[in-house]
C-alpha cells in the first residue's frame, strides 16, 4: 500500500477531533500492519470504492470508545446503546469522507459506505492481499488506531 | 406556525444532534428518515418546509432522493448535510435539487444559518 494513502486520512482525523472533540490530537509512530493482526476491542470499519478500494479502521479500547461518545452526545453514556455506537461510528464516518474529499483533490475519486462496528476482544482480522499501515491518533479519552488498506484499482 | 423539517441521517447520532439543534431555534421536527427511501416516503406523508440529506445511506442515497422528491415537488428546499465535501459531490447535489451542502462535522450556526436563508 502507498504510505501517500495515509495521510489524508490522518489530516481528515485532526482536523474532525479537533472539530467533535476540541483538542488537538497527537500522532504516534507510523507502523505497518501484518496481514491477519489482533483488533482492539471496538473497531469502526468504513469501506472505501473508487479509484482507491479497500478499508479504513478505527481501533480503539471499550473504555475510550465510551469516553469519545459521552464527549460527543454531551454527556456519560451508562451504556455502549445505539445511540453511543452511532457516534463512534459518526465519527470514523466523518473522518472517512473528509479524507476521501482530500483524495479526491489529488485525483482519486471515491465514494465510501456506510461504517459498521465490531466488538470483541482476541477478534483477527485478515485483510487478505493488501498490508495495511497503522498510526495512533491520541485524545485526552485514549488512543484511535487509524488502520488503512488500500490499492488502486 | 413553526416551520417543519424532515431530518435524513443514517446516524441516529446525526439525527439526534440535529433534532437539538434545530428544536432549540423554534423549528418543529416533521420526521426522521434513517435512509433515502424512507425520506422521500415521509415527505410525501408530512409534507415538511424543508429537507436534510445525508448522501451515503443504505437502501437509497441521498443524491437519489433529491432527485425522487424533486420529482414529487419540483419547490422542495433540501440540505444536504454529510461528511463527503468533494466537487463532484457538491456538483451532482446541486444539479439534483439541493439548495445548499453542509459539510460534516458542522458547527450549530452553520446549520441554523443555512435553515433560516431558505425557509426563515
Amino acid at each position: 500500500m502507498k504510505v501517500e494513502y495515509i495521510n489524508p486520512f490522518v489530516q481528515a482525523a485532526f482536523s474532525v477531533i479537533e472539530s467533535v472533540l476540541g483538542e488537538t490530537p497527537t500522532k504516534g509512530q507510523l507502523a505497518m500492519r501484518p496481514l491477519t493482526f489482533t483488533s482492539q476491542q471496538c473497531n469502526v470499519m468504513t469501506g472505501v470504492t473508487g479509484k482507491i478500494v479497500g478499508q479504513v479502521m478505527y481501533g480503539m479500547s471499550l473504555i475510550t470508545a465510551d469516553k469519545i461518545a459521552s464527549t460527543m452526545i454531551g454527556q456519560p453514556i451508562r451504556t455502549f446503546d445505539q445511540l453511543a455506537a452511532s457516534a463512534i461510528a459518526e465519527l470514523a464516518n466523518m473522518i472517512t469522507g473528509n479524507a476521501i474529499s482530500l483524495l479526491a483533490e489529488a485525483g482519486f475519486l471515491c465514494d465510501i459506505t456506510p461504517p459498521s462496528i465490531i466488538r470483541g476482544t482476541n477478534v483477527k482480522i485478515t485483510t487478505l492481499s493488501v498490508p495495511g499501515l497503522v498510526v495512533p491518533i491520541c485524545v485526552t479519552q485514549g488512543a484511535i488506531e487509524l488502520t488503512v488498506t488500500l490499492r488502486e484499482r | 406556525m413553526a416551520k417543519r423539517i424532515l431530518i435524513t441521517d443514517d446516524a441516529l447520532f446525526m439525527r439526534v444532534t440535529l433534532k437539538n439543534i434545530l428544536t432549540k431555534q423554534g423549528y418543529e421536527i416533521a420526521g426522521e428518515a434513517s435512509n433515502g427511501l424512507e425520506s422521500v416516503e415521509m415527505y410525501q406523508s408530512t409534507k415538511p418546509d424543508l429537507v436534510t440529506m445525508d448522501i451515503t445511506m443504505p437502501e437509497m442515497d441521498g443524491i437519489s432522493a433529491v432527485r425522487e422528491i424533486k420529482k414529487l415537488d419540483a419547490n422542495a428546499q433540501i440540505i444536504m448535510c454529510t461528511a463527503m465535501g468533494q466537487k463532484t459531490m457538491v456538483l451532482d447535489a446541486v444539479s439534483a435539487g439541493a439548495r445548499d451542502f453542509i459539510i460534516k462535522p458542522f458547527q450549530a450556526e452553520k446549520v441554523i444559518e443555512a435553515v433560516k436563508k431558505l425557509i426563515g
